[in-house]
């Protein structure tokens, strides 16, 4: 399927309230504030982007706040309270142009690994008085409960991708957000494969490219933190880990059990094979909520789009 | 004997053999240097080979040597220095002449205004040093790709025009070295300045051009000195071992066909359970020439840079438009590289996308080996040990149809090629072998094998051995004579392609094979490699002598002559066609072979050919038998339960099994 | 930000949402009757199970895996697990992976730095919403600060690959260790850098901060040779004196009333300040000389102990140190033979203490015999400093009562941004070794 554009901020558009720039909203839900924190790494080029967008709730970075509405809303962290469930639905209310940015958010993050697990067993084990924890039994991407309009892969978004993220929204072009595998800027930036010249075990066949391959280019494996790129084969790369290494099923779900866990077919991969080591210690028993067709599956709104409706390469081809 | 392979360009001549000492690698480094070049070279970093820049020989990889299966590399310890110790490793010299990323323009826009601004190439000079056959035969097949023809790569032309390049001949090959196979290596035969043979405390040095030359008489002189015979021998003998130790893994005759016969096989399905479509392999081939577009542009969208970036029809983004790509399954994608690389590459640029340095294999992270993958798809094509049966067209006992001379040859003293045309249309159909029944009133018809097809006709070759075959070489142009056919089945060349083709003939039997080569030079490719044995009794009887030269010059074909009495002009081989291959090097395994001649002599050229390891499935002999009718009406021509006009005359071994060469059959 | 007045002449301000931290939290202070009956820093940060979520891991996977707790000082988190694990296995690393290491954290601590002071507090002292209003009237400034963070971020990049959540720290060392031509693209802009770290001092002695005085406990690590980031002993300007690896002998971790909030005491139940005021305080005479001379030129070493407005002082002393120091580490670099030392796991305690960007941060991991995780305790510096930081609001609150409520919340948030709380750090800490207690 093409990816399809809903949402965009057109060229030579006003915002809303006749403002001459996109208003823009920085949020977040759970997460370690990489993600708007790389907003900020932006450095030299961010003064110039805050020329070009009017940034009116950004509570990391300024004190002035807004609710909306907004023409861009960035979203940091993954859904995984009960509070965030419901802000997310008045977000999306106020959002034309809605973006993920990160793992958290477009795949659950690594506090989804709790999704394999037992979340009452799970909580009750760790908290005296589990009542007071306001904490939903799955993380869960934002794409599960909203539409999204683009997303940003990666444990952290990669600055380029949100430098040519915004300048697309800015000049009402498309982003291009490739969608190959790691593999692809390994090789073009000429790194040895650490897979084939150490035996290392790498993710980054299936892995979605955009972090500029600095695993293998210093010297270890790809964790998959830009989670899984289109039609990954992790099922065909856990195969192989397994066959040509000593590794048991279990040791290859683990290295599919990081920071985009969540996200399919990973999450596949990972139940497979028996689901997570955490998660079966704390009583999850390894499938728990994530596995196929359970409470995951069925808990899933039905005019959710399956994946983000824009990323990687154009319509038109390029 | 003449020799040539057409599927090779043609050998640079060296200016002589020299020697340079151990030492003189940094005399070589150094000269590159002073020559205002980067040179390039083999290094070890991260656990690999790796072409980076040498600033001087001790940045070469002394003593590193390399382990390398599918989905596997390791490098290891020589008990040598050798500085070239290792087979090729995971960066190709496509990261100089064609880099990952190259800015292709820059474009403006002000108010109503446009501006576009190529970026013009600017080329550091570089030196290449460490460059294997197989990485020539990449530099040729990127020549072709993107530096011939119409639209060409200003980028890739200026910055392979400015490398200078030292070659250097395998003297060591890894498991996933095919180059034997692909017909481009292991030996450094051409597109080189300079080429290095490594020896024990120094390198045979060739010169392959006026600046390889120019570096020889010049900064190295002092160097240098003119090589041994012992030398020379020792180099020549370490590369001929190295193509001895590679064998020959990816029998690929033929592999176009055969594999684009296969677009539907089932293992592509099963191939893409395994493959991730990562793209490595794409990545890591040496000629893989695919690229996509980028473009950024500034906040304001009004100053765009294009940059070419390298691609890969793995990528699922590679083949999509507007509605989705044209490539969806992951097999889709494994079935465009491989068809693209080993097969309709042939057809789009003449030469295989493939020269077999075998980096797809060690690098694809899951092991994936192209040649179980080929050999699995499609493998060498089937045999059947009977040849097709051919329908005769023109099948009356009674009729001929008159044709007329339009030509004739004098071949030899005794033997005339008539072209004939007006013949019956059906010729046109005729196929590779087969006979016509040929009459002049005053005579008996005879069988006569037609030894060409021409647009509106045939050509007969005659020998005037007796009344009516000497009244038919006697015919001049203008004159007629009734012809019945084609008749008889035919050479079975479907069975040689993706095969080595061996042809055994003497004298006259050379003429129902004559269309065979015709049609294998036309359409070479398709087969491996192709070697005819001919023996005749003096040198002046050698039939189409002048044509021979261009089957093998031009046609590719290995032509191997013999005669029973040779004169003082002749110093070619002397004795029966069998000794012609008795010290011949190939193997039968994948050999056809077509033998035409006397009955006793295709009995021993069928023995030594089973002594090669050609099984009698896949010799074919033509047989002659008394034939009046050639249409299986009148029974002299019977042989067991074959009538050998309307069976033949063209039949394996195996399906005439113990009656061949039986007397009184 | 809202204040209220209640039927019995009780008032609240409240701060729905803070901003400016890292992070989600928010503040309540109750006043009956002209004083302050309630001070409470709140913070509503999602919990996120990271100390089950390394359970069953391997410490290679932990450091990767706590990292993720704070986006604003994953290489605190890094330094703390790599320290404690290499501490229990015994693994001596090369000297200049040691060096390296500090290498990286003066990235962070740069990086960290230059964005709270420039894009979080800077903006509190002049009266703008933010850094982005602020570079309206003063972009120089903010560029400044923009430079430095960048020329902070470039180190972390170089060795590791990104400058959030870099990927090159193993237990044993580095994946892989930067040749000497690898760092001198880092020497130019830390030159830049230690300029306008200077500058930085300058502006911000400069500032006026509101009268407060008090005299916390202050606790930082304390190493006779180096300012510390990975070695030293834990000491307090009350008298203590730990090993890294022993925090809890002399803290603890206890559930605040009403809350699922662990805040950490001494063992006595006192609160206690960790960050850059305790560092200078502590470890004054081990600031590099350059940044130590600018100390003393300032004339501030005591307002810094004893007013908490001053850390933006303190930070900036360190941001001169840090990047000081990272120049001398450049240009004295030799890679080491390795990059990473082989290494066995045993079974075990590997608990150890580093200096994140705001203090000190203990991590305690109990491994078994197989080399996993089977429970993990980490405590970061916001929570260790969430009792001073309420102490302070009691303490401070009545002198803003007079203000306008607007004004007046405003200068509480600012106290709290004073200490440089890292909430989504602080988050974790709802998991819970109240089991232990």
């Amino acid at each position: 399927m093409a990816p399809e554009i809903t949402a965009s901020v057109e060229h030579g558009r006003t915002g809303h309230g006749g403002s001459p720039h996109p208003r823009v909203g920085v949020v977040k839900f759970a997460s370690c504030d990489g993600c708007q924190l790389t907003i900020l790494d932006l450095e030299d080029r961010l003064l110039e982007i805050t020329e070009h967008f009017e940034i009116i709730d950004f509570p990391e970075a300024s004190s002035s706040r807004s609710s909306g509405p907004f023409d861009v809303l960035f979203i940091e962290g993954s859904v995984s309270t009960p509070d965030h469930l419901r802000r997310i639905g008045e977000l999306r209310k106020q959002t034309r142009v809605l973006a993920t940015i990160g793992a958290c958010a477009t795949s659950g993050g690594i506090q989804a690994l709790r999704n394999w697990a037992d979340h009452d067993a799970y909580r009750s084990a760790v908290y005296p008085r589990p009542e007071f924890v306001e904490s939903l039994a799955r993380s869960t991407p934002i794409s599960e409960h909203v539409p999204v309009d683009f997303e940003l892969r990666g444990c952290p978004i990669s600055p380029d991708q949100l430098v040519e993220l915004l300048t697309a929204l800015a000049t009402g072009r498309r982003p291009q957000l490739r969608d190959e595998a790691v593999c692809m800027e390994c090789k073009r930036r000429g790194v040895v494969c650490v897979m084939s010249a150490q035996g290392m075990p790498c993710l980054g066949q299936v892995t979605q490219t955009g972090c500029g391959a600095i695993c293998p280019r210093m010297g270890r494996g790809c964790y998959g933190c830009f989670g899984p790129r289109e039609q990954a084969n992790a099922a065909g790369l856990a195969r192989y880990l397994q066959a040509s290494g000593d590794r048991s099923a279990e040791d290859v779900g683990q290295l599919f059990a990081g920071f985009t866990a969540y996200a399919e077919p990973f999450r596949s991969t990972i139940t497979d094979l028996g689901g997570t080591r955490g998660a079966r210690r704390s009583g999850g028993g390894g499938g728990g909520a994530a596995g196929r067709g359970g409470p995951g599956a069925a808990g899933r709104a039905s005019y959710l789009p399956a994946k983000p409706r824009m990323e990687g390469f154009d319509d038109d081809g390029h | 004997m003449i020799t040539a392979e057409l599927t090779r360009p043609e050998r640079t001549t060296t200016a002589g053999r020299w020697y340079l000492e151990r030492s003189g690698l940094e005399t070589l480094v150094a000269a590159l240097r002073a020559d205002g070049r980067t040179v390039i070279g083999p290094t070890v970093a991260d656990g690999a080979i790796v072409y980076d820049e040498i600033r001087a020989s001790s940045d070469l990889p002394h003593g590193v040597g390399d382990v390398q299966a599918a989905g596997k590399y390791r490098l290891t310890t020589r008990e040598d220095a050798r500085a070239f110790g290792y087979v090729v490793g995971p960066t190709s010299w496509k990261r100089w002449v064609f880099p990952p990323l190259v800015e292709l323009n820059t474009g403006m826009r002000a108010g109503h205004r446009v501006e576009f601004t190529p970026t013009r190439p600017d080329p550091t000079r570089l030196a290449f040093i460490g460059v294997r056959a197989c990485e020539i035969a990449a530099f040729d097949a990127q020549d072709r790709v993107l530096d011939s023809g119409h639209f060409r790569d200003a980028d890739y032309a200026a910055r392979r025009k400015a490398a200078f390049i030292v070659a250097v001949q395998c003297t060591t090959a890894e498991s996933t070295c095919f180059c034997t196979s692909m017909g481009t290596g292991p030996e450094v035969e051409h597109g080189f300045d300079l080429a290095l043979t490594e020896l024990d405390d120094g390198f045979l040095v060739d010169v392959g051009s006026p600046a390889g030359l120019e570096l020889v008489q010049g900064a190295l002189a002092g160097s240098m000195r003119p090589a041994t015979p012992v030398e020379v021998y020792t180099a020549a003998a370490d590369v001929a071992a190295t193509r001895a130790r590679i064998g020959d893994p990816l029998p690929a005759a033929g592999l176009h066909d055969r594999l684009l016969a296969q677009l539907d096989h089932p293992r592509w399905a099963q191939v893409a359970e395994r493959c991730i479509t990562c793209g490595n392999c794409t990545l890591a081939c040496p000629t893989c020439f695919c690229t996509s577009v980028i473009q950024t542009t500034d906040i304001e969208g009004n100053a765009a840079t294009n940059e070419r970036a390298w691609d890969s029809c793995f990528s699922p983004g590679f083949a999509r438009v507007a509605g989705g790509s044209f490539r969806t399954r992951p097999r889709d994608r494994y079935r465009q590289w491989l068809t693209h690389k080993f097969g309709t590459w042939w057809d789009q640029f003449g030469t295989s996308g493939c020269t077999g340095c075998g980096r797809c294999i060690t690098w694809c992270p899951v092991g994936i080996d192209v040649r179980e993958e080929l050999m699995a798809i499609a493998p060498p094509v089937a045999l059947s040990p009977e040849p097709a049966r051919v329908e005769p067209v023109a099948a009356s006992f009674d009729d001929f149809v008159v044709a007329q001379v339009v030509g004739t040859r004098q071949e030899t003293a005794d033997t005339v090629t008539l072209t004939l045309s007006g013949a019956d249309p059906a010729f046109s159909k005729g196929s590779l072998g087969q006979f016509a029944m040929v009459a002049i009133p005053g005579f008996p018809p005879l069988p006569i094998s037609i030894s060409r097809f021409t647009v509106d006709g045939i050509e007969l070759t005659i020998r005037g051995a007796g009344p009516a075959t000497k009244a038919m070489c006697a015919l001049k142009i203008g004159d007629q004579l009734g012809l019945r056919g084609p008749l008889g089945n035919n050479w079975p060349l479907d069975r040689a392609v993706g095969r080595d083709l061996v042809i055994v003939t003497g004298g006259i039997g050379l003429a129902p094979l004559r269309p065979v080569i015709h049609a294998l030079a036309a359409d070479r490719r398709r087969f491996g490699d192709v070697r005819l044995y001919y023996g005749a009794r003096t040198p002046a009887d050698i039939l189409y002598h002048e044509e021979m030269r261009a089957w093998a010059s031009r046609g590719g074909i290995e032509v191997n002559l013999t005669v029973d009495r040779a004169g003082p002009e002749w110093d070619g081989n002397v004795g029966v066609v069998t000794q012609l291959f008795d010290h011949a090097t190939w193997e039968g395994a994948n050999v056809v072979a077509f033998v035409c001649g006397p009955e006793r002599m295709m009995q021993a050229t069928a023995n030594t050919l089973a002594g090669r390891g050609v099984t009698n499935s896949r010799i074919f002999v033509t047989l002659e038998r008394h034939m009046e009718c050639g249409i299986g009406l009148c029974g002299h021509c019977q042989m067991g339960k074959y009538f050998v006009c309307r069976d033949g005359p063209v039949f394996s071994l195996a399906q005439l099994g113990d009656i061949f060469g039986r007397e009184g059959i | 930000m809202t204040a209220t007045e209640t039927a019995t002449s009780e008032r609240v301000y409240e701060v729905d949402e803070l901003t400016r931290v890292e992070g989600e939290g928010s503040l309540v202070l109750r006043v009956h009757k002209g004083k302050v009956t309630e001070a409470r820093l709140r913070i509503w940060e999602a919990p996120r199970y990271f100390e089950q979520l390394v359970v069953e891991r391997t410490p290679d996977e932990v450091i990767d895996i706590v990292a993720r707790i704070c986006g604003i000082c994953p290489v605190a988190y890094q330094m703390s697990a790599v320290h404690a694990f290499e501490d229990l296995f015994g693994i001596a690393v090369d000297p200049e992976v040691r060096t390296l290491r500090r290498l990286l954290y003066c990235g962070e601590w740069i990086e960290s730095h230059a964005l709270h002071i420039y894009l979080l507090h800077l903006p509190d002292f002049l009266g703008y919403e933010s850094a982005i209003a602020l570079a309206h009237d003063d972009r120089p400034a903010v560029e400044r600060g923009l430079r430095m963070k960048k020329a902070g971020n470039e180190i972390l990049a170089t060795l590791g690959g990104r400058p959030i959540h870099p990927v090159s720290v193993r237990v044993g060392g580095f994946s892989r260790t930067p040749r000497r031509s690898d760092l001198e693209h880092l020497r130019a802009p830390l030159a830049a850098a230690l300029e306008d770290a200077r500058e930085t001092v300058r502006l911000v002695r400069g500032l006026t901060a509101p009268d407060f005085e008090r005299e916390p406990r202050m606790v930082a690590l304390h190493h006779p040779d180096e300012y510390p980031y990975n070695r030293g002993h834990i000491q307090s300007t009350d008298g203590l004196d730990l090993r890294p690896s022993d925090w809890d002998r002399a803290f603890r971790e206890v559930q605040m009333e009403g809350s699922m909030a662990l805040h950490a005491r001494t063992k006595e139940g006192a609160t206690y300040l960790l960050g850059p005021a305790s560092r200078i305080v502590l470890d004054g005479a081990q600031l590099h000389p350059v940044a130590r001379e600018l100390l003393a030129e300032t004339g501030m070493a005591d307002a810094i102990r004893t007013n908490i407005y001053w850390s933006i002082l303190a930070r900036a002393i360190e941001l001169v140190h840090a990047i000081a120091e990272a120049i001398d580490i450049i240009d004295a670099y030799r890679p080491p033979i390795e990059a990473r030392v082989a290494w066995a796991s045993r079974p075990g305690v590997a608990a150890w203490s580093t200096e994140a960007p705001r203090g000190l941060l203990f991590h305690r991991y109990e491994v078994d015999e197989r080399g996993r995780i089977t429970a993990a305790q980490i405590v970061p510096p916001t929570s260790q400093n969430q009792g001073a930081i309420e102490d302070d609001l009691r303490l401070f609150a009545p002198s803003v009562l007079d203000l306008p409520d607007a004004e007046a919340t405003l200068r509480l948030e600012q106290l709290i941004r004073s200490y440089d709380p890292c909430i989504s750090c602080a988050t974790h800490f709802l998991d819970v070794r109240i089991l232990r207690d």
